[in-house]
């Protein structure tokens, strides 16, 4: 790879999803090759300087051959309300690919994706090059209730899907914590892939340690340059240090990081 | 293409257009996206003697046309600087500044007499970090203090010096008078704004470190007001910064009295923000019939 590159991408469709969610599909060939699953791309979300930073998203899922990017997000504030309000044709710049993704070994294995939320976004692409490497994949998905859990069709092309609601109105009725306990009790599994809030991923983080299955975690924090430049968005290493999520990360071995959720 | 070249305190540039500390990484953070070598310089994160870990996250906030940050100086240390980043910044064929930040005299001597030699073309004196307990600000506050870290490391190194200074006092001309009388080369300003912000859910301040430092360009107009005055009070060449995102907002410093700018905040923005401003200068150049870009330096108050 050869380094991130600014773009200004053409929106080819928006889709509005439950939950104030949408899919944001883009024009942006070079980007759709580059990419690998678990990265993430800077967003500018407003004309001009306002917003002044971009926004990071995860790069939800690509079609290389049409030459398109997908993004999933959540409508939070300012930027992600402006970038909601775009459709066909216009244009957004970007910088990316962005950060340390996902390890998709070649050899083959079996892969449980843990997605809390709007943290399935980076899990469909890493979904669709772990079945591309053979692997088995099996997806489990939470959210409060059945309306937050998002694009499981999606995710059933490339493997079994389980929920776990908070009301119980999609799958188990629980925590996706509890849905990963369970789902370990019955099966084995090579490697387990994270990404949701802090609490879930400091969960899954002890799960990890205590059952000796290696595990691979998805972080956020806030970003100026998202290019490794600024040491803005620091969190603490296993090792005392601070790392940048932007460029060691975004996603980082269960061991190499200390998560205080 | 109009002449854009300056020579800064003796630090050659084909153009005035600087990356400004903190804000740029080694460069080569930002090579795939465009050819660094057209920058003017690039001047270094602030260095310590010793390597420092930086402040508790979250480090940053955005505002109003702006962010507050509050990195603390996290860097390796002057020496594995020197000798893990610096070859990689050099290669860009780009001088070199090297931002250091002591919290005594000593230190700043010390760091001074480490980075001669290097391949470092100047030295900015760094006086006026918001984010970090000892040193920073508390040196570049009081004038008499500040002129004796500056006389110390002009004493030191034949290098340009360059004092870098904050807009966090009451009388900023005062303090360029004193650094200057102390034997600085140069002066750069603005530092960021000390400022916080409150996250109402939570009922906390949102950085770590509860305070940071603003930048970007809601603090634009307060850069070229200290530009402005401090350029009519002393005659060493003004490195102008605070929110600078276009040649329009480089030449408003540039008309205030600064020789060279520097890019900060604006490539969190737009990550082309330097080639930009670079071509804007040399376009507005152009419209205007300016041969030499130089002649603008202080347009704005010059008879
Ligand atoms: C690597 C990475 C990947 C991400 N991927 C996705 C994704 O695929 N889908 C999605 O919905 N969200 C994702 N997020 C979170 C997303 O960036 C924030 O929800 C978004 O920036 C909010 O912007 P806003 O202007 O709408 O909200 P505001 O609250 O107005 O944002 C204000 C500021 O806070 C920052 N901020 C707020 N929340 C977060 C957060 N959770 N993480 C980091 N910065 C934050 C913003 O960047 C901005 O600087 C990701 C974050 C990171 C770091
Ligand atoms: C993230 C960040 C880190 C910074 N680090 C330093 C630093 O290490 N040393 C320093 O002298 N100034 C530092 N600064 C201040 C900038 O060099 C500059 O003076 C200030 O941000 C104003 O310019 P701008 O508005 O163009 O960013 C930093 C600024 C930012 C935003
Ligand atoms: S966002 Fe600047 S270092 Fe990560």
């Amino acid at each position: 790879m050869n380094g991130p590159g600014e773009f200004i991408c053409r929106v080819s469709a928006q889709v509005s999803l439950a939950s104030d969610s949408y899919l944001l599909k883009l024009e942006a060939p070079t980007l759709a090759w580059t990419t690998s699953p678990g990265q993430f791309a800077m967003l500018q979300c407003g004309e001009g300087l306002d917003p002044f930073l971009r926004r990071p998203l995860s790069i939800h899922q690509v079609e290389r051959k049409r030459g398109v990017v997908y993004f999933l997000y959540q409508v939070r504030g300012q930027g992600t309300r402006w970038l909601a309000k775009r459709s066909k044709g216009d244009m957004i710049p970007l910088l990316g690919p962005l950060g340390r993704g996902f390890t998709v070994n070649p050899a083959g294995g079996k892969g449980l994706l843990v997605g809390a939320g709007m943290g399935v976004a980076p899990l469909l692409l890493l979904a669709s090059e772990l079945a591309n490497q053979q692997w088995e994949v099996v997806t489990l998905m939470g959210a409060q209730t059945a309306s937050g859990i998002l694009r499981p069709d999606a995710f059933m092309d490339y493997g079994e899907v389980r929920t776990a609601t908070d009301d119980g109105s999609s799958g188990m009725k629980g925590t996706i914590l509890d849905l990963l306990n369970k789902e370990l009790d019955d099966s084995s599994y090579d490697m387990i892939f994270a990404c949701g809030p802090l609490p879930v991923l400091k969960g899954v983080q002890s799960i990890s340690i205590d059952q000796g299955i290696p595990a691979e975690l998805s972080l956020e924090e806030r970003m100026a340059c998202g290019v490794g430049a600024c040491l803005g968005c620091t969190c603490g290493g296993a090792d005392g240090e601070y790392l940048r999520v932007c460029q060691e990360g975004p996603v980082f071995k269960a061991g190499e990081v200390d998560i205080d959720g | 293409m109009a002449d854009l070249s300056v020579n800064l305190a003796g630090i050659k540039m084909k153009n005035p257009v600087m990356s400004a500390s903190g804000t740029f990484g080694s460069g080569s953070e930002y090579a795939s996206l465009f050819d660094i070598s057209k920058m003017g310089a690039l001047v270094t994160k602030g260095l310590t003697l010793r390597p420092r870990a930086g402040n508790k996250p979250p480090r940053i906030c955005e505002t109003p046309a702006g962010l507050l940050n509050a990195v603390g100086l996290q860097n390796p240390g002057v020496e594995a600087f020197i000798s893990d980043v610096l070859p990689e910044m050099l290669g860009f064929g780009v001088p070199v500044i090297a931002n250091i930040a002591g919290s005594t005299t000593d230190e700043f001597v010390e760091m001074a007499r480490q980075l001669s030699g290097t391949g470092i073309v100047g030295l900015e004196i760094n006086i006026s970090c918001p984010n970090v307990k000892t040193g920073g600000m508390a040196l570049g506050t009081v004038p008499e203090v500040a002129a004796q870290v500056v006389e110390a490391v002009v004493k030191e190194t034949d290098l340009p010096v360059i004092v870098k200074l904050t807009p966090n006092v009451t009388n900023i001309v005062e303090l360029a008078r004193a650094v200057a009388g102390a034997g600085a080369d140069a002066l750069s300003l603005i530092n960021t704004l000390v400022g916080m912000v409150i996250d109402v859910e939570q009922r906390k301040p949102v950085l770590g470190n509860v305070v940071g430092g603003l930048s970007g360009p809601a603090i634009r107009p307060v850069g070229v007001w200290a530009v402005w005055q401090v350029a009519q009070a002393v005659d060493i060449p003004i490195v102008g910064m605070g929110g600078i995102c276009t040649g329009q907002d480089a030449l408003e410093f540039i008309l205030a009295g600064a020789s060279a700018v520097a890019v900060g905040s604006a490539f969190f923005n737009n990550p082309m923000a330097a080639v930009r401003i670079i071509t804007e200068l040399d376009e507005y150049c152009t419209k205007h019939g300016v041969d030499k870009l130089q002649d603008l330096v202080g347009a704005a108050w010059k008879e």
